[in-house]
């Protein structure tokens, strides 16, 4: 009896310490929205610190060592001390457990959800589509509460979305006041959301039963919503969130839970007009610090869509939105000020228009110890940054060893043309080269990880023009930004390729009558180039790097090649139209012009460096020699840059650092070494001496016997080791990298505002009121060089933007909004709200800060 | 009257049919069962292939995909934006049909359901459609060779220890039949219901979050020791909790079956004879117990054996075990064809050959067992 005791006590403890395992909830509770809040890890040590000089080069650590750790247990093994940084993005309902565990965190953009509406009236006259009429669209605004989605859903770590442009980042905080105030038009408002949908049901004919459910031809009104169940699993609660909302207001709704894969083949797949769904959880991935978002509106709700598939194509929206998207994404506006005026027109015709319902911003969040510092792209993270490796570091130390996990690694083949372009992977490449400004072919340049803009690395000046009455703005004064009437390309120009001469089209043999482009850049580089600057294996940069990189990305392109791709032509193609010609005026100094017919809305984006970095956008730099021995292997048939050219032709796709490839990319090193094989000899031998082209396959050879790959870069960090099936690899540091690793520590954490408002608590209606404005970073007070604007908005008792102004500079961090009696006279008695929106230049976050106050007459 | 020592011509012709007889018996036989077991692989393979692509369905959703990407990816692109709506949608039709036509959706469904079917049973893996191995090839025999070590290392060590220890324990339990370790044995048998991978994630939490004594999950260190003797322990580190895992969950169970299988079989009549003929418990054990029950026990080792080939796909992934159960499960969430059948092709050759010889096997383990009757 005894025993038998024993058994069941000890049997029922096993069974209840699992259950006790299998409830513990995956997270802690909903915390506080942190819209408004400092993005950045608030314990973060490191962020507090001054930068201090150094003698050291390269990068701040002497190892990092890269590993794949499950996200599951990134925090537990950043507690457990088994890893210093998680460097992949956690989802937004980690964020209570991040700070739980006390650890520092990255926060960024995650992607976006939004409802997908049917636009479509369908083909079965006897169904009503309710979402065929734009108001029933509109009002679905009202309907959804999105804070209470971010609370219950996100963890409070994310930001609730009303429109199709990023919340809270560039283009949103130019049109700040537009913005808001449209955010307090479209406040969850379920009673008027009622009120809306009812008028426009009734008056689509459907009825209201007696059971409170709408009818049409004697039919409830059913909805068919596809619910998403997959990826980060926020989806699912989101639909059933809306589910009940139209549930509540007398709709019936037909809840199918799907894949992706289920999913999106009803969802784009089908006619719209077929009517197989009304509703979809739709999701879009970041774009990284995107500064300009114009053509989102073509994207998200026209049918002229990029996407040119349904739902978008059965869209009919109002002419004049119609009119200002497309005409937003095509540019055709005379300058900043018309554009900015069609954006905030296009932002309150979108929601009118409200194909998709956009719900929230997601945040995600990379945690790392409390003695690790880390420096990361406010759009994009830290894997996305391309300062995150120059600044990592561990906080008052030089060198040591990181021990960095994420999600994958190795996920393809890497090769700087055609290879692997998953973020983990890129990550890791991009800690190997010099920067790169957040546009292809703008390498030696650094992109700024708080606006998107770009600083300079490696240039010694650049000289931006172009076309009078093009919409470009100037924001930092490293460059020269001058206009011009016309621009003419000059005729020695190479503008295209010739793969049978191997030898470049000039704008003269193509255009006899000459050409013009819409901008054009000067990049001149520092004379002491050549000399400073080392690839990994101890070879000299030279002028050959930078004409081979332009060579690969036309040759691949040319049927008449012998490393010819069909994958390439469609980017050649799409590429040829715009780009109006490049130039090397002088190879000592360097001197590169370019000519082309795009641009950025941004002076600092426009400027073309043709570092010999990825031609296609693929991370990772490429010297000369690999090309020269890859495209050996490629003309032979062994190997393929691309996984469309290995699928094809049945053979592997090229890795640099492992595999199968790496014996064939031997021989062929042996083969050019025996030859001295200069490549595209036509055109590479004006920039090649022999002992350069001796000198430099010695280097690959030696590099290849010591560290077994063909991975070679010039950035501060080298790839030391590669262990590919474990997938783990060390980097380490680049002690012949010619800057300091205290470069770019004035970036080591964002520069985001804090702001307080205060003032009187009663305000008469019809006098004047003055409320002051603290702006602060970390206690100290924000330089008014650094502040853009210090706007404010006046709401009414009913939410109603009443006057919309800017506040007057009173001293350092301190500003003054007077509210003159003409305003305060368009308040009604009760309550009324001031609202202050601080736009620094440092960093493209806006800061808020609001105070309630009671309005007599 | 003489004696003859030769062999009545008679005699001689009675014997030879019977030898004839039983040889062609046994050549019939293993043909017809090659002929089954291969018919059974053919249908075997080609259902894998039908189910894996949902009778096509799955090109759809491949083709689907492809379009999303492709048009986010262009939608990304700034220089894209200022083209002309017709000129980009072009180039966008271009590039999905590049896509399609690298995953070869540009060939119909039927021709390359049989031609993978062709290609699997000449065991010409062919080569993935999107994941790659570590060290970046595309060829499913690679992909699969390349993960095939570190599996039979988790399987082989965790399923051998399993099967032999339950075999040892379950037939001293038999012996001690109702005392407390057998209760507790049959009390903890439930506990198999719970999955290897919840085991692991216990054993994570306690052992590697806890305790901070072993790693979280991983084959090895990072980076990986560079002399063999530390390299060896690191892996033995690494492999210590998801081998637990494994051997947890089933052990319990495995014994508990054992132990019942063994005890049917002390209880026959033979055995209490031999325990009345005063043997020893070793010698009925081996002889009375353990012989009749061979063919079972070597029919469930022969198939773990085999097995061991599958993999553990959520242990594996749990753990990051770089084996093949993981690559099989990222395979399936890929609609990655070419390595499910890959897989799956292994594994039917593998069982119908393991098949095909147990039927000897029997029968020379047991003589009451005779091929072709």
């Amino acid at each position: 009896m005894k025993q038998k005791s024993l058994y069941a006590v000890f049997s029922l403890l096993m069974v209840f310490s699992m259950l006790l395992a299998a409830c513990q909830p995956a997270t802690s509770e909903a915390t506080e929205a942190p819209m408004m809040e400092e993005p950045a890890a608030t314990e973060a040590p490191a962020a507090q610190q001054e930068p201090t000089p150094t003698d050291r080069r390269g990068g701040w650590l002497d190892e990092i060592d890269f590993s794949v750790v499950a996200s599951d247990s990134a925090i537990s093994q950043l507690q457990a001390d088994a890893i210093d940084f998680y460097s992949f993005n956690l989802a937004s309902d980690t964020l209570p457990a991040i700070k739980e565990a006390g650890l520092g965190y990255t926060q960024s953009f995650g992607g976006s959800y939004a409802i997908s509406l049917n636009p479509a009236v369908f083909n079965d006259t006897t169904v009503l589509n309710p979402f065929s009429n734009r108001k029933i669209r509109e009002a679905m605004n009202w309907l959804i509460d999105r804070d209470y989605v971010n609370q219950e859903i996100y963890g409070g770590g994310s930001l609730p979305k009303l429109f199709s442009i990023t919340t809270q980042l560039v283009e949103y905080t130019n049109l700040i006041e537009t913005a808001r105030a449209l955010e307090t038009k479209y406040a969850y408002n379920l009673d008027k959301a009622k009120e809306v949908i009812d008028a426009e049901m009734l008056g689509m004919g459907a009825t209201l039963g007696d059971d409170g459910k709408w009818q049409y031809n004697g039919a409830p009104v059913t909805l068919a919503f596809l619910i998403r169940s997959d990826g980060d699993g926020t989806r699912q609660p989101m639909g059933d969130y809306v589910s009940n909302q139209l549930d509540a207001i007398g709709f019936t709704i037909d809840r199918q839970y799907k894949t992706a894969s289920e999913a999106f083949p009803i969802w784009q797949g089908t006619d719209a007009a077929d009517g197989q769904w009304h509703m979809y959880t739709a999701g879009y991935l970041p774009s990284g610090l995107t500064r300009d978002e114009r053509a989102n509106f073509q994207q998200y709700y026209l049918n002229t869509s990029v996407q040119g598939s349904e739902p978008f194509l059965s869209n009919v929206s109002d002419p004049e939105f119609q009119q200002l998207g497309d005409d937003l994404a095509q540019g055709t506006f005379s300058n900043k000020e018309e554009r900015d005026d069609m954006m905030k027109k296009a932002l309150e015709l979108s929601l009118e228009d409200s194909l998709f319902v956009f719900v929230i911003d997601q945040q995600v969040y990379a945690p790392y110890n409390p003695n690790v510092s880390v420096t990361y792209d406010l759009a994009a993270g830290y894997e996305s940054s391309f300062m995150g490796n120059y600044n990592l570091r561990f906080n008052d130390q030089e060198g040591g060893t990181m021990r960095v996990g994420t999600n994958d690694l190795f996920t393809q083949p890497w090769n700087t043309i055609g290879g692997s372009n998953w973020v983990w992977d890129s990550n890791v490449m991009r800690a190997t080269t010099m920067g790169a400004g957040n546009v292809v072919g703008s390498g030696g340049l650094m992109g700024d990880p708080y606006t998107g803009l770009a600083w300079p690395q490696r240039i010694e000046s650049a000289e931006l023009t172009y076309q009078t009455g093009l919409p470009i703005t100037q924001s930092l004064d490293w460059l020269t930004v001058n206009t011009a009437d016309q621009i003419d390309v000059p005729a020695d120009a190479w503008i295209d390729w010739d793969a049978s001469t191997q030898t470049f089209v000039t704008v003269g043999d193509k255009f006899p009558e000459g050409t013009t482009a819409k901008v054009k850049s000067v990049v001149t580089f520092p004379s002491d180039l050549y000399e400073t600057i080392t690839w990994h294996d101890g070879s000299h940069l030279s002028a050959a790097d930078f004409v081979m990189a332009t060579i690969i990305f036309f040759d691949r392109g040319k049927p008449e090649s012998p490393i010819y791709d069909e994958a390439a032509v469609p980017g050649l193609n799409a590429f040829l139209p715009s780009f109006k010609g490049i130039r090397i005026v002088s190879t000592e100094p360097l001197v590169i012009e370019s000519y082309s017919d795009a641009y950025n809305a941004d002076a600092e984006l426009n400027v073309l460096t043709n570092w010999p970095l990825s031609p296609t956008g693929l991370s990772g730099e490429n010297s000369w020699q690999i090309l020269a021995v890859s495209n050996l292997a490629e003309a032979a048939g062994e190997l393929a840059y691309t996984s469309d050219k290995a699928d094809v032709a049945q053979i592997e796709q090229m890795s640099w650092v492992g595999g199968p490839s790496l014996e064939i990319l031997k021989k062929y090193m042996d083969q050019a070494q025996s030859e001295n094989l200069i490549p595209y000899e036509p055109t590479m031998s004006q920039y090649l001496t022999a002992d350069e082209v001796t000198e430099r396959y010695a280097n690959m050879q030696k590099w290849y016997e010591e560290h077994g790959h063909f991975w070679v870069g010039m950035g501060p960090y080298y790839l030391d080791q590669v262990f590919t099936t474990e997938k783990s690899l060390v980097l380490k540091n680049n002690p012949n990298f010619p800057d300091p690793a205290d470069l770019w520590s004035a970036f080591s954490e964002p520069k985001v505002a804090t702001a307080v408002l205060d003032g009187p608590g009663q305000v008469t209606a019809g006098q004047e009121a003055v409320f002051d404005v603290t702006v602060n970073f970390k206690d100290q007070p924000y330089l008014p060089n650094d502040i853009q604007q210090v706007k404010y908005i006046l709401y009414d008792t009913t939410g109603t933007v009443v006057s919309v102004g800017e506040a007057e500079f009173v001293s350092d961090g301190q500003y003054q909004v007077t509210l003159d009696a003409d305003s305060t006279s368009q308040l009604q008695t009760g309550s009324a709200k001031l609202e202050v929106a601080i736009v620094p230049i440092p960093v493209a976050i806006p800061a808020f800060t609001a105070f309630d106050f009671v309005v007599i007459q | 009257m003489s004696v003859s020592t030769h062999v009545p011509s008679e005699k001689l012709a009675i014997k030879k049919p019977v030898a004839n007889n039983a040889f062609l018996r046994i050549a019939r036989y293993v043909l017809s069962r090659l002929l089954t077991l291969f018919v059974t692989v053919v249908i075997g393979i080609y259902l894998t292939i039908v189910i894996a692509n949902m009778g096509g369905y799955v090109d759809q959703i491949i083709k689907g995909s492809i379009r999303d990407r492709v048009t986010q990816a262009v939608a990304a692109s700034p220089s894209v934006q200022q083209m002309d709506p017709a000129v980009r949608k072009k180039l966008i039709e271009e590039r999905i049909a590049l896509e399609e036509k690298r995953q070869g959706l540009d060939t119909p469904i039927a021709v390359r359901n049989i031609r993978y079917l062709s290609n699997a049973l000449q065991l010409d893996l062919g080569r993935s459609i999107n994941l790659t191995s570590d060290s970046g090839s595309k060829q499913v025999r690679l992909i699969i060779l390349e993960r095939l070590p570190a599996t039979l290392l988790l399987m082989g060590t965790s399923q051998l220890f399993l099967f032999f220890s339950s075999i040892f324990i379950a037939l001293s339990l038999s012996r001690r039949y109702g005392n407390f370790w057998d209760k507790l044995i049959i009390a903890l048998s439930p506990t198999s219901a719970v999955p290897p991978w919840f085991y692991g994630i216990f054993l994570i939490l306690m052992f590697a979050s806890a305790l901070k004594i072993l790693p979280f999950g991983g084959m090895v260190d990072s980076p990986p020791p560079s002399n063999t003797f530390d390299y060896a322990v690191s892996v033995l580190k690494h492999l210590t909790l998801p081998c637990l895992s494994l051997v947890l969950s089933s052990f319990f169970l495995s014994v508990y079956n054992y132990r019942t299988f063994f005890l049917i079989y002390s209880s026959e009549d033979y055995v209490e004879m031999a325990k009345a003929k005063g043997l020893t418990p070793r010698a009925i054990e081996r002889t009375y117990i353990l012989r009749p029950t061979l063919p079972t026990i070597i029919t469930n080792f022969s198939l773990l054996i085999i097995g061991l080939w599958t993999g553990a796909l959520f242990t594996e992934t749990v753990f990051l075990w770089p084996g093949l159960g993981r690559t099989l499960f990222q395979a399936i969430g890929q609609y990655d064809i070419p390595i499910i059948v890959g897989s799956t092709i292994i594994y039917a050759y593998l069982l119908s050959m393991t098949v095909f010889i147990l039927d000897f096997i029997y029968a020379l383990v047991d003589p009451r067992v005779k091929i072709g009757k």
